[in-house]
């Protein structure tokens, strides 16, 4: 029955104490949530908890959403602010995130491909590998742009930025996920030969 | 100064003017160079937006509720208990303690002067010795550290789930 529900009336049962209400909202959110906090973890255990984080401070301060954004974009913002903590906790300064070359030493450790990941390799896989690559504000920015169905105003509420400052951040990333993809199915081909 | 790849994008987000689509529509039309490119950002374009999200492992709705029912549980007895209960204790002391002093006070003998002594009104303490003694007392002594325990166990439980939240 919940299900028929809007986010906002969800919310408003969620605030008046019926948490099956609140069960119901993560639920519906908690797969981009989780794939959110994958862009920014980059494994699925760190992931998980930076994602249960998320619905618990969203819990905590449900009464204070004043609605004048979308809840997946409130939401969205919260993921981003908890990986951020959750990285500097983890010793990995805000700094060092948008240091190209700790991921270059990232990338070329998951680059060498292994023998087990014969199957599977379409090119979607490999699309995702790519993602996996990029710095986590390009990877985040791709998927809340096609994922999230944000728009760049609200994925630039989501990140803290200048809406044209993301314009130009997802222009960028998609060109270095292209150069990624590029590189990896090239490694694949000489792979094959 | 954008790029013939930035314009393609912005075309294919559909974010630029009227006259700027016009004229990379015509572009995409007369040029091969152009097109081959609009069709290979289209294609990666179309690629994104079939990404499959990341599945959360089963229970994450789950542990999520029981972490935020344990801390719920774990909030601290100040916050839940009702203020009005304790200003009507305070109430009710401070009434008792003047109900005392109004007592004594008319208790004095004030027309004795320095010479006057104040007797204490003589108060007959029950036998204390029989009571402890008795069995009830034992018996309520004994249910006493039993509800101790069983209150101490109950903490400890509540401070270990917090803890694993």
């Amino acid at each position: 029955m919940q299900s028929k529900l809007t986010d906002t009336e969800l919310i408003a049962q969620s605030v008046a104490g019926n948490q099956s209400a609140y069960a119901e909202l993560i639920k519906r959110h908690q797969r981009f949530v989780f794939t959110l906090a994958m862009r920014f973890a980059k494994n699925r255990e760190d992931a998980e908890e930076i994602a249960q984080d998320t619905f618990i401070k969203a819990y905590r301060n449900l009464a204070n959403f004043q609605q004048q954004s979308k809840f997946s974009t409130w939401l969205y913002s919260i993921v981003y602010t908890t990986a951020m903590t959750f990285l500097r906790k983890r010793r990995m300064d805000t700094d060092s995130i948008d240091d190209e070359n700790v991921y270059i030493q990232l990338e070329n450790q998951q680059g060498g491909f292994d023998q087990n990941y014969a199957e599977n390799r379409s090119r979607s896989y490999y699309l995702n590998k790519a993602i996996e690559q990029l710095l986590p504000d390009d990877a985040a920015i791709i998927t809340l742009f096609y994922k999230g169905e944000q728009s760049l105003e609200e994925i630039a509420v989501t990140l803290g930025m200048e809406a044209n400052t993301v314009k130009v951040k997802l222009f960028r990333a998609r060109q270095r996920l292209k150069e990624k993809l590029e590189r990896l199915l090239k490694h694949e081909a000489k792979e094959l030969i | 100064m954008s790029t013939t790849e930035e314009k393609l994008w912005n075309y294919i987000d559909g974010l630029c003017s009227a006259e700027e689509q016009q004229a990379i529509a015509r572009l995409i039309e007369t040029d091969g160079i152009y097109r081959r490119k609009y069709e290979e950002l289209l294609a990666l374009n179309a690629e994104l937006g079939d990404i499959q999200l990341d599945e959360p492992p089963m229970a994450f709705t789950y542990n999520v509720m029981e972490a935020i029912r344990a801390e719920e549980a774990a909030m601290p007895l100040k916050a839940s208990i009702n203020k009005n209960i304790i200003r009507g204790i305070v109430g009710f002391l401070s009434l008792v303690i003047i109900a005392v002093i109004a007592y004594a006070m008319l208790s004095i003998n004030w027309s004795a002067g320095d010479h006057g002594a104040y007797e204490l009104p003589s108060v007959k303490l029950p036998n204390i010795q029989a009571i402890t003694s008795s069995p009830v007392w034992k018996g309520f002594l004994f249910f006493d550290v039993v509800l101790g325990l069983f209150l101490f166990d109950a903490y400890l439980h509540k401070r270990k789930l917090v803890k694993q939240a």
